[in-house]
């Protein structure tokens, strides 16, 4: 749009917009180059380029439980918090109730609470029900831990399904619950698919919360946390550029789902 | 539910739908963490409720300074979250090309879907005294070159001010798409130059998305512990780095759940003004 800016304010708009990029990818790249590096230290000018790390990954144990670990885990909070998230957002959005707002509030609220408090007070509290640390409370501690997530993923698009269409449904004789499951999921589907993919992705990166609810159990996100402060693994480099590549496609197939659920239901 | 042929657009009863996410936040995270506030009052030993946990906490320097740090913290992400990022939600917004907004956009907030963890010890290959940064300076000046940046407060702040940004470019973006681009038109129409029409038109229709991610920065900048650890150090540790060690070293519960409550405090302390600004942008 021409009127948004001049000539001058369009080129530092621009510029600024190019080195913000640049020096975001900068550590990223330099990760990327140093998990080739052949060098046990970190340090410049690169060496011979290896596949030596990633190897060392593969045959590390610790890593490849830590993976299996936080694959289920991931995938058990963001399965969780994902329906609980659609039956919380229907009734949000097509009950009226007072209360209405402090429900949201509410289910909102781990946004708002230092991870540090979540993990800390959900540790102390199993072990006062006498639920030891385990995968199960990780599971709990992260699915709460993405709920708000889920829930304004999907408020946002069920707000925006035509009540007509359920009318329709029920006017040819399906209850409520047939009504959703056949005319409001599919078009929530990819609203549903967009949010599974950010909880999990949260969820899998996410280590304070974790590293309270266990013990001995061995998480990918704890894993690196523990090689990271401990001392200088030149492996970081390799598995931080494996979750970094993962991550990535991960979440830019949500941002993607989640824009072509929107512009289908902008057309029809 | 029975069929019925007349439209429900309300639902009757929708507490079957809303108790399960209800009940596991209730049950699982506002209770426990209730639990641990009143935690604070009792210290080991202690017959009844005191406040001794927390008169030990302000007389301790050490303690009273990571508070500080903390809400230092917050303050400078917000700071250059603010600033980084109205540029470049109004870049994505209007001026970037229409079938590129996307794209750019995607290509500024994808790096963020990963790691916190992983993020920040990146930041450490390229700021440490034998990074990439101090390596092409020394190239260039034919010396040795230490940065002294890695390890201390402004690293910190660096890191958590681009998530800030970030993020804060995300929600104001969101919001300045939103605008109708008749209003931007009229403005110039009635002759506002572009910095005039951002004020009079862009501005106040997206501050409260600037409060909220202003407040969502704020909240995660007091309260991380990553951050702090990987590029701020430990020698100057914030809250959340007492926290945690307090817990690991004397495993008093009660100590380290005062602190909890005073992290819980910078936090409210910031989010209610930010909630201020909300309120009064929208009643003016």
């Amino acid at each position: 749009m021409r009127l948004a800016a001049t000539p001058g304010g369009r080129a530092a708009l621009w510029s600024l917009f190019a080195a913000v990029v640049a020096v975001i990818y900068l550590p990223i790249v330099t990760m990327v180059v140093f998990s080739f590096n052949g060098s046990r230290f970190q340090t410049l000018p690169f060496r011979r380029a290896t596949l030596d790390w990633y190897r060392r990954i593969a045959a590390d144990p610790q890593y490849v439980e830590g993976l299996a670990n936080s694959l289920a885990v991931a995938g058990a909070a963001a399965g969780a918090a994902t329906a609980l998230a659609f039956a919380c957002a229907y009734g949000l959005v097509r009950g009226r109730f007072p209360g209405r707002s402090v429900v949201l509030a509410l289910v909102c609220a781990p946004v708002a609470v230092p991870l540090v408090l979540v993990g800390l007070s959900l540790r102390v509290y199993a072990l006062s029900l006498g639920l030891a640390p385990s995968m199960p409370l990780v599971v709990l501690g992260e699915t709460i831990y993405v709920l708000p997530l889920a829930v304004l993923t999907l408020r946002n698009r069920i707000a925006d399904i035509p009540l007509a269409r359920e009318e329709a449904a029920w006017s040819l004789g399906a209850s409520r619950p047939r009504a959703i499951l056949d005319v409001v999921l599919p078009a929530a589907a990819p609203a549903f698919v967009a949010s599974f993919i950010l909880c999990f992705t949260f969820a899998f990166d996410e280590f304070v919360i974790a590293y309270f609810l266990t013990n001995f159990e061995i998480l990918l996100s704890t894993k690196i946390w523990t090689t990271l402060v401990t001392g200088f693994d030149p492996t970081v480099n390799a598995v931080g550029t494996l979750v970094l590549v993962v991550s990535l496609a991960l979440g830019v197939t949500a941002q993607l789902v989640g824009r072509l659920g929107s512009r289908r239901e902008s057309r029809g | 539910m029975a069929a019925g042929i007349q439209a429900r657009p309300v639902m009757g009863d929708p507490w079957p739908a809303v108790l399960p996410a209800l009940g596991l936040i209730l049950l699982f995270f506002a209770v426990p963490i209730l639990a641990t506030f009143g935690r604070s009052l009792f210290p080991e030993g202690a017959d009844g409720p005191t406040l001794s946990n927390y008169v030990a906490f302000a007389a301790e320097a050490h303690l009273v300074d990571a508070l500080v740090r903390s809400l230092l913290l917050g303050m400078a992400a917000v700071a250059v979250g603010t600033i980084l990022s109205w540029p470049l939600a109004y870049f994505l917004a209007f001026v970037a090309p229409r079938g590129a907004r996307f794209a750019l956009l995607l290509l500024m907030i994808a790096p963020f879907w990963t790691s916190f963890t992983i993020r920040a010890f990146a930041w450490q290959l390229v700021l440490a005294d034998g990074g990439l940064i101090a390596f092409g300076l020394g190239r260039i000046t034919g010396e040795p070159v230490a940065l002294g940046f890695l390890y201390t407060f402004a690293a910190s702040a660096f890191g958590l001010g681009l998530f800030a940004a970030m993020l804060m470019t995300l929600t104001l973006h969101a919001a300045m798409a939103g605008i109708e681009p008749r209003l931007l038109e009229a403005s110039a129409a009635l002759g506002g130059r572009p910095l005039a029409t951002f004020r009079n038109v862009v501005l106040p229709l997206a501050l409260p998305a600037w409060v909220t991610g202003a407040t969502l920065s704020y909240i995660v900048a007091v309260g991380d512990y990553a951050v702090p650890t990987l590029l701020g150090g430990g020698f100057k540790p914030v809250l959340a780095q007492v926290m945690i060690s307090t817990i690991k070293g004397t495993y008093d519960l009660s100590v380290a759940a005062t602190q909890a409550v005073m992290l819980m405090g910078l936090v409210v302390a910031g989010a209610v003004p930010l909630a201020l600004v909300r309120f009064r942008g929208r009643r003016a």
